[in-house]
């Protein structure tokens, strides 16, 4: 026992050294986690704002002036130049130069005093598909905001009241930036760890390490507790910037989010040096290793697309995304404040991927060259 | 088995597929002894010195090596010797220093003994001065001798060296080899391949490989003897074509270009050097100068491999003669 630690440290120990002396492997999973937040955080932002609206205003009343200023109110819709006629509409579309155009059709005012229903109309560019449907949603409530406050009679025959929990704003960004954390550490981790394997068998370091008494678990676990080390390293850094630059909450346990963390963390290694040891050339387990871990990822984990939008057999493929446990647990604890009771389920789920992947691993390395 | 083997193969065999790569050979290395592998690439000698540090497994066959059944009890045997592969294969981002650390930890040295071994070593092989040197940067003379070092750490009572010297320089291959001496000296057992036929020389016994199986075996003296009988001349200033013409009537039994000269060999009882000049004068051939010249180990592999295959030509296509 005390021999395997030893050992275990000494290709640990090593690996810190390899891991200094390459800068690239800290540049990747340091620099990489920051460049993907801004990108996602900032750049892919599912909110839809700043949409150039028109406005063909035929009534020119208080009421009909107010609507039109209601939306841009908002910072959703931005106002362009106002069209004289809704003919105009057609030829503002194609030339891209606005989005959406409000109609005010006459005697809106009017019949908004009375209380009758009013006949506004707001056009949307569908040929950008996702815009057209956020601004249309964000339009809506907006235009019945609007109209209630000026109608006691419409406040009557409201619906359901709808409020949203946990994100009442409805930002995408939340999403977002826990999505991309699933994402980074399932890259990265995966990524670095299939590299290490690899790098051996190909300068040839690896026949030698064998005639050694270093055993396999020993050099697996060896190589494991540097990058894990890194890994946990790159966790903290990703949460706190998302915390910071996108105000995203963290209302649950910490201990809980980095044990979540720590375990899906083990997974993506896990996965990388199965890669590692199957492919035995670099480049092939770079590419093995994303298939494994970025694509399920990033297609299945629930993070891109609701998991329960898929068919059933996606479902039950999507089950053994390790990713998908851990985005569930991570949006439990930063926007529910869930405790470990709500995520244990989640947790046990990471445990056993981890376990088995690197038990794989173990398997699969054979200590001998053919 | 007895004790004053260190390595004893039995009717080794590897296959991959239907390829035979080591095919029945059987050899005995005695403690303290340098035994060298010869052969053209590709004839089996990494195969088998893999296979004898538990890194390929056996097809068949028996193989001990310091006292452990190597196919059985691969692991068990890693302790007991120092391997050197063919490829270098040090970390070269690490320093000297944090290499030998390395496989000290690797082979269980710490602390105090991994140090007094450490400082031996360096010293033994004159790296002293380089410890805190990046290995990358070395010359690969020194590389090589650093990657001695590190397979000499656990002072192993055997050591497996592939092809210590391929790329080095002579100069720093005459270094290697006054270490290996005195290694053996010291009563550790080598096992060396090469494919430098003066290297060979420096060889308590050599056997010889081709295609897979153990062609010869002996010292390098009787190596010459039974496979290059006859004398050996040199011959300046003729042509392998004029002499091919005046071969039967002299019986002269091997011409074979040697730098600018030619090597010649000739039965026994076949004739000295001056009635030789005597003779080539009289049927035409103009030479310069004839003298004696020492048979190598390169004669050896040639005769043995057969006609003109060179040493470094593929051996599947070479025929044993």
């Amino acid at each position: 026992m005390r021999r395997f630690l030893r050992r275990t440290t000494a290709v640990a120990h090593k690996e810190v050294l390899h891991i200094i002396r390459d800068s690239r492997a800290v540049y990747l999973a340091l620099g990489l986690p920051v460049v993907m937040l801004m990108l996602f955080g900032y750049g892919i932002s599912q909110d839809v704002d700043h949409v150039p609206l028109a406005v063909a205003d035929l009534d020119r009343t208080p009421a009909s002036r107010h609507l039109g200023e209601a939306l841009v109110a908002g910072g959703d819709f931005v106002r362009e130049a106002d069209l004289a006629s809704p003919d105009d509409a057609e030829a503002a579309f194609r030339s891209g130069r606005v989005k959406a155009v409000l109609v005010v059709p006459r005697g809106y005012g009017r019949e908004l005093a009375r209380g009758v229903s009013t006949r506004a109309q707001l056009l949307v560019d569908g040929s950008d598909g996702t815009t057209a449907a956020i601004a249309m949603g964000d339009a809506a409530g907006i235009l019945q905001a609007a109209s209630l406050g000026r109608s006691a009679v419409a406040s009557l025959s409201q619906g359901p009241r709808i409020r949203v929990r946990f994100n009442p704003a409805m930002r995408s960004t939340y999403n977002m930036v826990s999505g991309v954390i699933v994402l980074i550490l399932a890259m990265v981790a995966s990524l670095l760890a299939s590299l290490t394997i690899a790098r051996e068998w190909e300068r040839g370091s690896m026949e030698q390490l064998f005639a050694t008494p270093v055993g396999r678990v020993e050099i697996l676990l060896g190589k494991l507790v540097p990058y894990a080390g890194l890994g946990f390293v790159q966790t903290l850094l990703v949460i706190t910037l998302g915390s910071y630059m996108f105000d995203v909450p963290i209302r649950g346990s910490l201990v809980t989010l980095f044990g979540a963390s720590l375990l899906f963390l083990l997974a993506m290694l896990g996965t990388g040096l199965l890669a590692s040891v199957i492919a035995k050339s670099q480049l092939v387990a770079v590419q093995f290793a994303m298939l494994l871990s970025y694509m399920p990822v990033a297609m299945l984990s629930g993070f891109m697309f609701p998991i329960e939008n898929m068919p059933g057999w996606l479902q039950a493929i999507s089950m053994a995304v390790p990713g998908r446990y851990y985005l569930t647990a991570l949006r439990g604890v930063l926007l529910k404040g869930n405790d470990l009771a709500v995520v244990a389920g989640d947790l046990v789920a990471l445990a056993v991927f981890s376990v088995a992947l690197l038990s794989l691993a173990v398997w699969r390395f054979r200590r001998r060259l053919a | 088995m007895s004790e004053d083997f260190s390595v004893r193969v039995k009717n080794l065999t590897k296959r991959f597929g239907d390829f035979v790569a080591v095919n029945g050979v059987s050899f005995e290395v005695g403690k303290g002894e340098i035994f060298g592998y010869l052969g053209a690439n590709g004839a089996g000698k990494s195969t088998t010195i893999r296979m004898l540090c538990g890194l390929l497994s056996v097809s068949s066959g028996e193989a001990e090596v310091a006292g452990v059944d190597v196919v059985h009890r691969a692991n068990a045997v890693r302790h007991a010797i120092g391997y050197m592969s063919q490829k270098f294969s040090l970390y070269l981002d690490l320093t000297v220093a944090e290499n030998l650390e390395f496989f000290g930890g690797a082979y269980d040295l710490f602390g105090r003994a991994f140090r007094a071994r450490r400082d031996a070593v360096m010293r033994d092989l004159e790296l002293d001065a380089l410890s805190s040197e990046l290995t990358g940067s070395l010359p690969g003379g020194l590389r090589q001798r650093l990657a001695l070092a590190c397979a000499l750490l656990h002072a192993p009572p055997v050591v497996f060296l592939d092809e210590p010297t391929a790329g080095v320089d002579p100069a720093a291959r005459r270094k290697f080899w006054r270490v290996i001496r005195r290694l053996a000296d010291g009563g550790t057992t080598i096992v060396v391949t090469t494919h430098y036929m003066d290297e060979a020389e420096y060889c308590d016994r050599v056997g010889l490989m081709v295609t897979g199986r153990l062609a010869a075996l002996d010292t390098p003296e009787c190596l010459k003897r039974t496979f290059v009988p006859g004398r050996m001349y040199e011959i300046q200033g003729a042509s392998v074509i004029e002499l091919e013409q005046v071969a039967k009537d002299l019986s002269l039994l091997d011409i074979e270009p040697f730098g600018a000269a030619l090597h010649v060999r000739i039965a026994k009882d076949g004739p000295n050097v001056e009635s030789l000049k005597r003779e080539l004068t009289g049927r035409g051939v103009r030479v310069t100068n004839v003298s004696d010249a020492e048979v190598t180990l390169e004669d050896v592999f040639l005769t043995v491999v057969g006609g003109a295959q060179k040493p470094k030509t593929a051996p599947r296509e070479a025929k044993v003669s």
